[in-house]
């Protein structure tokens, strides 16, 4: 077979495969309505002859039609004729537009003869499975499904061969840069830049949008922005484990736990009737944490890489199971958790929202302060060449033992300090607050941001816990989103949103460092 | 050169002195416990045991297939397939929606005229549950391999483990929303009921040994030994282990590296697969999130024999199914605590030896 009609046919085949999972999952319902909001289409409205959301899932058909036939005709361009390139996205279109028919049709004529499909396939209600087929008898719907996929491929493979042809986006791209160039290059710019004066109004702009923001938020928003703000607290600490010292600890959470309960367990009237101050417990739960952390460390400090990560995992899900086993609930109050944590008060008042945001955010700064002293200093450096050869920093004279306990407390000290304003500020702590995926996301957000960088941790919990905040409409969707977030960066950019300089160049060689021999993948 | 071999002699003391006083304090408190369950004070009877004893070494036969699969994954490529407990719960997937689908066809006997097709042919349908089962999560092994590993063959250590933990959270969640999130319920075919088996009088009481129990077992062992002959004996499993030696000199040897790569991410899919078939059928629910905490305990049991090393994976199945059954008991602490006993038993093989009951000595570099 010719290589072109193989790729196109291979395109097709993975195009089908994407629209059909995004219909099994219920998205191309969802993005129907979504496209219908948008564009504020009243519901019994007619577009072109058709009702509105059928002619919304039109649209939203025809994008993924587009993004194919484009796709397909971007990867064809090089050296081939126009037929060849139009020909190959019209197959493109074809082979996509018959795998997805034929399923539109199958489960059409399944639902129209009175199978409940969503007993198994839970999203395929009559409504969505109608809707697919743009409310048409079953037949119909899966030819106009096939007619139009192949024409939107057509469309989509014209298009780029349009703008390829005449290279619009380079002729853009290069006077983007140009000007972008003269504008840094400009006498003035460049010396604000490197002056201090820079950095002062940089800072101060900050500063006075943290002061006047959570005023002007509103509860739900102080609340989100207080999660996204516990979530940089962690990250900073996971941070310095994972990004500075690279110890992999998927088990953080347990610190955050430890953290929790004790502000629980110390300040709630049930189950030991100790209210204490919250000011006299925040520093506790630090200390608790930090002890916890570097007991825990002590024993694996010899292992290194996956099996550290899987003793620090096991950990995280033995704190969990016991804190909601039965046979501690009398210490911890079991699965229902502890009701009623103290919060702090000032001068009488207790802290409502705008309050406990101003204290998440003073914790934030305050724990860039600390890692960025950390991090420049012989600890932090120390911790950078043991995390890229242990053997070598040895012999530098470096104690490893104690730079991987420091690291390991350090990380739980923060851990702990988010714990205790998480648990402080929901008024409830409990063994589900405190699992696995706790960890993963803290995680998460230091890596989609960038690995050892300040700037790419905040940017990396304004991704994972921020955005999903602001796309309600997709709730069901986006840990499915975020997922696939976390593998595609892995693929496209391994070294996060906003890369640390040195870890960027460290991954940038990452093919020659596997050319060494046999253990490929050794670091 | 004394003050160096002091500061040497000293370092090594430190760490043994902590893993003696350890092992002490636990060897100490089992032995007390041995003595105080089977002698001083006895709560359970030798049926009781018997029972448990089963139960662990049917559940353990399961974490040893998926155990194998880490291990062959992580001997080739040294990483963690953090997304093969989620493979195994495609599989499961797979032999229910086979069940059910054999649920709905007739076939009518004079004798029992509202017969299905499960319980009219139960074996042809537990083969092909297996063969479904087997071949969709085979398939999503494959696939997984392609997308989210393959691109990362160079990559840090770190990054294929994320794009893992990614490629998990993905299946799980792509699992909950086409399937919901709801437990459904594992139709057998009748002969297959849950709970009924073959009664074994023992010591005053009966022991059920299940016909679910006793299939999973059997098939489990019977699918090991074609594993360890088709790695040991074949061509292709001389390719493979000679790509996890060494994948350069593989190369050279016209061993295609890559395609023995898929080929074992197939095969680890296919064991995955079976065991969630086998799940399915002896303990009755599937899930999205099925696999995951079999995913973590098989992992314990890859580490526990070694990981890299085949015989060994079984063994720490077997081993940590029948930690879980009988160690509650044994030790006198809850029954939920089971996996905290699961993990516990983990980090102390960590620490008294990381290369597992039957690894070899791996270099510092593999490690």
């Amino acid at each position: 077979m010719k290589p072109q009609i193989k790729s196109s046919l291979n395109a097709g085949l993975t195009f089908g495969i994407v629209t059909l999972f995004l219909y099994l999952i219920g998205f191309t319902t969802t993005a129907s309505q979504i496209i219908q909001n948008l564009l504020k289409l009243e519901p019994e409205s007619k577009v072109l002859g058709m009702d509105a959301l059928p002619f919304s899932f039109a649209l939203f058909l025809g994008l993924i039609g587009l993004w194919a036939g484009a796709r397909q005709a971007r990867a064809m361009h090089k050296g081939q004729s126009v037929g060849v390139v139009l020909g190959s996205a019209v197959l493109t279109g074809l082979v996509h537009g018959l795998i997805v028919a034929l399923v539109a049709y199958v489960t059409g004529s399944l639902n129209a003869s009175g199978v409940k499909l969503n007993t198994y396939l839970s999203q395929l209600l009559p409504a969505s499975v109608q809707l697919f087929l743009f409310d048409q008898p079953p037949a119909t719907g899966a030819f106009l499904q096939l007619g139009f996929l192949t024409l939107t491929s057509f469309l989509g493979g014209a298009l780029v061969y349009g703008l390829m042809a005449s290279d619009i986006f380079g002729r853009l791209a290069a006077a983007w840069r140009s000007l972008w160039s003269r504008v840094n290059d400009l006498p003035a710019v460049a010396k604000f830049r490197a002056s201090p004066a820079f950095n002062y109004v940089a800072y101060g702009l900050a500063a006075v949008f943290l002061l006047l923001l959570p005023l002007r938020a509103g509860q739900y928003w102080n609340y989100t922005l207080g999660t996204v703000g516990i979530y940089v607290l962690l990250g900073l600490g996971l941070n310095i484990v994972v990004g500075l010292a690279g110890l992999l600890n998927l088990g953080y959470v347990a610190f955050f736990a430890i953290g929790a309960y004790t502000v629980s367990l110390l300040t709630a009237p049930s189950p030991h009737g100790l209210v204490w101050d919250f000011w006299l417990v925040l520093p506790i739960g630090i200390l608790a944490a930090t002890l916890v952390g570097i007991l825990l460390v002590v024993p694996v400090l010899r292992m290194r890489g996956d099996y550290l990560a899987i003793v620090t995992l096991g950990f995280g899900e033995i704190i969990r199971i016991l804190s909601k086993s039965d046979a501690l609930t009398w210490l911890t109050g079991g699965p229902k958790g502890v009701n009623n944590v103290g919060g702090p008060a000032l001068f009488g008042r207790t802290f409502d929202d705008v309050g406990y945001l101003y204290l998440i955010f003073l914790s934030v700064l305050l724990a860039i302060f600390v890692t960025r002293r950390l991090q420049n200093s012989r600890v932090g450096r120390a911790w950078e060449s043991m995390r890229e050869d242990e053997t070598v920093s040895r012999a530098m004279g470096i104690n490893i033992l104690r730079h991987k306990v420091l690291a390991f407390a350090i990380g739980a000290a923060f851990a702990g300090l988010g714990g205790v304003l998480f648990a402080a500020r929901n008024q409830f702590t409990g063994p589900e607050d405190h699992n696995m995926m706790v960890s993963i996301n803290v995680l998460s957000a230091v890596i989609v941001g960038g690995m050892g960088s300040i700037p790419g941790v905040i940017a990396g919990a304004f991704v994972l816990k921020g955005l999903p905040e602001i796309l309600r409409e997709l709730e069901n969707y986006r840990v499915l989103a975020f997922a696939a977030l976390l593998v595609v960066m892995m693929l496209v950019r391994p070294s996060g949103i906003l890369p640390a300089s040195r870890r960027k160049f460290e991954f940038q060689s990452g093919d020659e460092s596997s050319n060494r021999g046999g253990e490929g993948s050794a670091k | 050169m004394a003050t160096e071999e002091k500061v040497r002699k000293k370092k090594i003391g430190t760490y043994q002195v902590v893993q003696i006083i350890l092992g002490v304090l636990f060897g100490g408190y089992l032995a007390w416990r041995l003595y105080e369950i089977l002698i001083a004070n006895p709560v359970y009877g030798p049926d009781t045991w018997l029972r448990f004893a089963i139960a662990g070494i049917i559940l353990g036969s399961v974490y040893a297939l998926v155990a194998i699969g880490y291990t062959l994954v992580y001997g080739i490529l040294h990483m963690i397939n953090f997304a093969h407990g989620d493979i195994m719960m495609i599989g499961a997937f797979g032999g229910y929606f086979v069940f059910e689908g054999l649920k709905s066809i007739p076939a009518p006997t004079a004798a029992d005229p509202g017969l299905n097709f499960l319980n009219a042919y139960p074996v042809i349908s537990v083969i092909l549950a297996f063969v479904v089962g087997v071949s969709v999560a085979a398939l999503s092994g494959y696939f997984l391999e392609r997308i989210a590993y393959r691109p990362l063959r160079s990559a840090p250590r770190l990054v294929p483990l994320i794009s893992a933990i990614g490629a998990s959270i993905f299946l799980e969640n792509a699992a909950m929303l086409m399937f919901g999130a709801q437990r459904r319920d594992f139709t057998n075919p009748t002969v297959l009921t849950r709970g009924d088996g073959w009664e074994l009088p023992v010591g005053g009481g009966t022991v059920i040994l299940t016909y679910t129990g006793v299939l999973t077992f059997v098939l489990s062992i019977v699918i090991l030994v074609l594993l360890y002959l088709l790695v040991q004996r074949t061509r292709m499993g001389r390719a493979m282990r000679a790509v996890a030696e060494n994948k350069n000199v593989a190369a050279l040897m016209g061993i295609n590296v890559d395609g023995i790569i898929s080929r074992t991410f197939i095969l680890s899919g296919a064991l995955a697969g079976a065991a969630g078939v086998m799940w399915g059928i002896h303990l009755g629910l599937v899930y999205y999130f099925l696999g995951f905490i079999p995913g973590i305990k098989a992992f314990t049991a890859a580490v526990l024999g070694g990981i890299g090393n085949l015989p060994g994976a079984m063994l720490g199945g077997l081993f940590l199914g029948a930690v879980e059954a009988l160690g509650p008991a044994v030790l006198g602490i809850d029954f939920q605590l089971k996996d905290v006993l699961a993990f516990g038993i983990l980090i102390l093989v960590l620490i008294f030896r990381p290369t597992g009951i039957l690894g070899e000595v791996l270099s510092e570099e593999k490690v």
